[in-house]
């Protein structure tokens, strides 16, 4: 392993983003509080540590950024300048831009220069102090090196005369002298005991004695120096160098602070540099070649090779590839409690010990020793069950990380619409998988634009309708069974049945007369090119996004709900699974084959009467399933298979639901439930349509787990042909 | 990595044991009264046949999907992709995993043969006419002291499915 | 017997750098996210070869850790070095005058943590 820290470059990332929601809701927040201390103090924890990190990973332009941003806030906090609407606001925006400077340290996304140059500038301005703000850089200009070849020897007079607490700093002299003797000679060292005092009056925790020393090194005086470096500024120092006879002397305190080692130096240098060096060609030589150099693309343009436009779109290319790549190797990672880890490791060893149990059980087993055996076997069924849960709640991650964009959000949506509009967020602390909670961020953010925009009044409105002026949004989180529930709720006009079923019937999705009840019309809104906004706003309304909405939350084997009530208010609900690695199915058989169908989108099952069914012309098989005619899937059919049963009554249906559809599935037997194992079809193979994935049985076969909207599709493919 | 690591040890085990470095080694294996060859270092196990899982509207040489220590691992019958009759499968039939592009898939054959090396010098180009498969799979045609040997280039052989999965997506 | 440790940062990217090289030049690394936590880890246990703090911490900074730190006896002569920004010339300050031994200048680099440990670790 090299020892370097580009490997923690992912954790920095990581690392990153949480101090930018750190920011981000304290800043918001210090809007509400302006004289939160506290706060202060954590928001310019937060920024200090991008700064640091950042800047030990070589990103120049974060670690700048950052300081700016990080002067600002010291200023703010030490009470030298107030926290202003205008000094937030900026400081918010430099957030933003901030992050655009992380991606694009991660993933080589451009820039906008413009942006970070005025932001910057905004920022200086605003701390209209002097002192310093420029951040400090490598080590300035470097020391030119003496001419000469092979090293020089020199040799040095040192006094050195160590405050008395030295000790207490935990500093020994000791080390110095070692420290001397590494790197040179020491010829000569003779110690100063006269201010020594009598043994009964010594405070052995002090340092009484000063040393003079002659020392031989070939190193540069900047290293004789760094040796010092923790005692320079307390001791008495001289280190005189002595030169031809000559004795040049030089405090201490004037030389260059240490030497920091610099990155850089192990990197080759140019030709260029090398031939100035060793005397080749002069300086203005080189230069002047520098200036005649030209890059590939403008040769190829001379040479007409090449058009201009070509050479820029190569370019183009060149530049996306190396984000592209960059993108490429990004690795996914997560941050683990060491907590959680540790029960991890203890379960472990109680599954060591009862395999070893097992494994000792069945070495030398006997017939009588049978309850003994399923007790042991009982035993690693629960261990291994614990383990799973375990192992799962490992990629569970607290919700609010996915709300945490939700106050900025109400924030610069409430200026842009006018709107009084407060946030109320409850049980962030839910935990659901990671790749879930990456995945409902923009639905979720999609249905809070939405409750912004169209749910909540206007202030005047809210104030005719006996209404409070402040609107309000809700989000909740908690779970139920094995899913997670998120609701979006507003206090806002509700929806209204008439306006939606008049657009349903101008976009022609219903018919003219078509009597449908309150839970058939709400979902209306979900379909595609759906949208009653009467004003076209930047962020809805355009009728895109409420189908994108359902489609991706379907996507993650969840629902979504609405519950509404006219003038008081809305609620959706979106259930989702709590991940995506493990799913609850019911394993059903059709012939010798095995099936699962997510739990999540049963609704029933049913064993059909004769003269249920009927066939209607270009729909297909229909059912009659209390009254509503649902059409009917043979699974056989479908997916070519030899089924026990081909008569429906004999068989078993399968009430499903898919985006807000009822479909009744027929297969041979239903065998139970499980949960099982997500795996990929596309990894190995590539999707196949009506299979969602696949999964490992309990007798090692593999099984596949039913896509129904997918064998919807095909059914549906089937009766048109 | 792995890869060329094991080339590298193969190569230096080769000069060890006197075997000429020059060429590559082939794993042969028998279908009908044919051998055909793929190149060692695409192997990665051969296994016993056991039952598939058959993936619904897929071709029929898709033979199914099988468990390979929790992967889904998709099984080609190489009689039927090649349009030869299918045999009963007996103790010999095996299933060579190999590995095409960044994908693992597994060749049902009727038997595995042995390890040939095969020098460039000795590969010759497909036949235009003649052959029984398709001469678009093949590199070559390999001698190895007396036997000739059908060397198959997997990556082709494999990803051509996908292709025709990808055209008819676009038809649709 | 290897050489032990503590490393005090809030930030788990910093502390996980830190120790990944000390542990990488064979010690035995205590990790702590701040003052408070570092006194509950070290507080009655084994004295360290070596500390390694940031200043800017929540719960307890690294002025106060140093302090708290010196008036142990089993810390009373440890090394502790102070991870520092160029620009914080009056944190150095105020950090010696608290008891630390010396500093690390941020941004660094293994082979400097290094360096600077082997100048302060005892002999």
């Amino acid at each position: 392993m090299s020892n370097d820290f580009s490997q923690f470059q992912d954790a920095f990332f990581e690392e990153a983003a949480e101090h930018l929601a750190v920011v981000e809701e304290g800043l918001l927040a210090l809007e509400q509080h302006p004289e939160d201390l506290d706060l202060l103090n954590k928001i310019f924890r937060s920024a200090h540590s991008i700064k640091g990190t950042s800047g030990m990973f070589g990103f120049n332009a974060v670690a700048q950024f950052t300081h700016k941003m990080e002067t600002l806030l010291d200023l703010l906090r030490n009470g030298q300048k107030a926290v202003t609407p205008v000094i937030a606001d900026l400081l918010l925006r430099s957030t933003d831009c901030l992050k655009t400077l992380i991606d694009a340290a991660k993933t080589g996304s451009s820039v906008d220069d413009v942006t970070v140059q005025r932001l910057t500038e905004e920022l200086a301005a605003s701390q209209n102090a002097s002192g310093s703000q420029s951040m400090p850089q490598g080590n300035g200009p470097s020391k030119i090196k003496p001419a000469s070849a092979g090293p020089e020897l020199y040799s040095y007079a040192i006094a050195w005369a160590p405050p008395d607490w030295l000790f207490q700093r935990g500093l020994d002299p000791q080390q110095i002298f070692k420290e001397l003797a590494d790197i040179g000679t020491l010829s000569q060292v003779t110690v100063d005991a006269t201010k020594l005092p009598e043994l009964a009056t010594m405070d052995p925790e002090k340092c009484y004695l000063s040393w003079r020393m002659k020392f031989e090194t070939a190193k540069d005086r900047q290293v004789v120096d760094a040796v010092f470096e923790f005692v320079r500024e307390d001791s008495v120092l001289t280190i005189t160098e002595e030169v031809q006879g000559k004795e040049l002397e030089v405090r201490g305190e004037e030389s260059p602070s240490f030497v920091t080692p610099d990155g850089t130096e192990s990197k080759p240098k140019p030709l260029g540099e090398l031939l100035v060096e060793s005397g080749v060609v002069s300086r203005e030589t080189l230069n002047k070649a520098l200036s005649q150099q030209k890059r590939v693309g403008e040769i190829l343009v001379e040479q007409h090779a090449a058009t201009p436009q070509q050479i820029s779109q190569a370019l183009q290319k060149q530049q996306d590839n190396a984000a592209h790549a960059k993108k490429g190797t990004e690795t996914a990672s997560i941050r683990v409690d060491t907590d959680k880890i540790d029960k991890l490791i203890n379960l472990v060893g109680e599954l060591v010990i009862t395999q070893s149990m097992l494994s000792d059980l069945g070495s030398r087993f006997e017939i009588n020793q049978l309850p003994v055996l399923l007790e042991r076997m009982a035993q690693l069924e629960g261990n291994t069950r614990e383990i799973q849960e375990r192992v799962m709640s490992i990629r569970m991650l607290p919700i609010g990380t996915a709300f945490s964009r939700f106050p900025r959000l109400i924030r610069d949506l409430s200026a842009n619409a006018g709107k009084k509009i407060q946030l109320v967020l409850s049980g962030e602390e839910t935990e659901l998988d990671k790749t879930v909670i990456e995945s409902i961020g923009d639905p979720l953010t999609h249905l809070v634009r939405n409750s912004a925009d169209h749910g909540l009044e206007p202030p005047d409105e809210r104030l005719d309708n006996n209404k409070p002026e402040l609107g309000t949004i809700r989000l909740n989180a908690f779970h139920e069974g094995g899913n997670i529930c998120i609701t979006v709720e507003d206090d806002g006009r509700g929806l209204n049945r008439d306006k939606i079923l008049a657009k349903a019937v101008k976009q022609g999705l219903i018919a003219e007369n078509e009597k449908l009840s309150d839970d058939q019309i709400w979902p209306l809104i979900f379909k595609p090119g759906f949208s009653t906004a009467e004003k076209v706003t930047d962020v809805s309304g355009r009728g895109v996004g409420m189908d994108v909405v359902k489609r991706n939350i379907e996507g993650l084997g969840g629902t979504v709900k609405i519950k509404t009530a006219l003038g008081k208010g809305t609620v959706f609900t979106l259930k989702l699974p709590l991940t995506l690695a493990i799913t609850e199915g019911m394993t059903v058989r059709v012939g010798t084959e095995t099936y699962i169908v997510p739990l999540l989108s049963i609704l029933e099952s049913i064993q059909p009467k004769a003269g249920a069914m009927k066939t209607v012309v270009g729909k297909g098989e229909l059912i009659n399933v209390r009254e509503t005619y649902l059409p009917m899937i043979r699974m056989y059919e479908v997916f070519a298979l030899q089924p026990e049963y081909t008569d429906p009554t004999k068989a078993i249906l399968l009430i499903l639901e898919t985006e807000g559809e009822r479909v009744a599935v027929m297969v041979d037997e239903i065998l139970g439930q499980q949960q099982v194992v997500i795996k990929s079809m596309e990894k190995n193979f590539r999707k196949v349509d009506g299979i969602a994935g696949a999964t490992i049985l309990g007798d090692g076969t593999v099984g596949f787990i039913l896509d129904i909207r997918g064998l919807l599709e095909i059914a549906r493919r089937g009766v048109a042909a | 990595m792995a890869v060329a690591t094991l080339e590298t040890a193969t190569k230096e085990l080769n000069q060890q044991i006197g075997l000429p470095t020059d060429g590559s080694q082939y794993l042969t294996f028998q279908l009908g009264d044919e051998l055909y060859g793929v190149d060692i270092l695409r192997v990665q196990e051969i296994k016993g046949y056991t039952t598939v899982t058959k993936i619904p509207n897929t071709p029929p040489h898709i033979k199914g999907v099988l468990n390979l220590r929790g992967t889904i691992v998709p099984i080609v019958e190489l009689r039927t992709k090649f349009g030869m009759p299918t045999i009963d499968y007996t103790m010999f039939t095996v299933i060579v995993v190999v590995v095409v592009r960044d994908r693992i898939m597994g060749l049902v054959v009727d038997s595995v043969s042995d390890v040939l090396n095969i020098n460039k010098k000795d590969i010759q180009a497909p036949p235009e006419f003649g052959a029984k498969v398709d001469v678009s799979v093949l590199i070559g045609i390999g001698k190895s002291g007396d036997k000739l040997v059908a060397l198959l280039n997997i990556d082709r052989l494999l990803t051509e499915d996908e292709q025709q999965q990808e055209s008819a997506v676009a038809n649709a | 017997m290897s050489k032990t440790a503590l490393v005090v940062d809030d930030s788990p990217t910093m502390r996980q750098m830190v120790a990944f090289t000390l542990t990488n030049a064979g010690f035995t690394v205590v990790e702590a996210e701040h003052g408070k936590d570092a006194v509950a880890k070290v507080a009655g246990g084994p004295p360290m070869d070596i500390v390694v703090t940031d200043l800017n911490m929540p719960e307890m900074d690294g002025i106060s850790l140093i302090k708290e730190l010196r008036k142990m006896a089993a810390f009373k002569f440890t090394p502790i070095l102070m991870l520092t920004t160029e620009s914080a010339a009056d944190k150095k300050q105020a950090g010696k005058e608290a008891g630390a031994t010396g500093w690390i200048v941020k941004p660094f680099n293994p082979d400097l943590i290094l360096k600077i440990i082997a100048k302060v670790l005892p002999t």
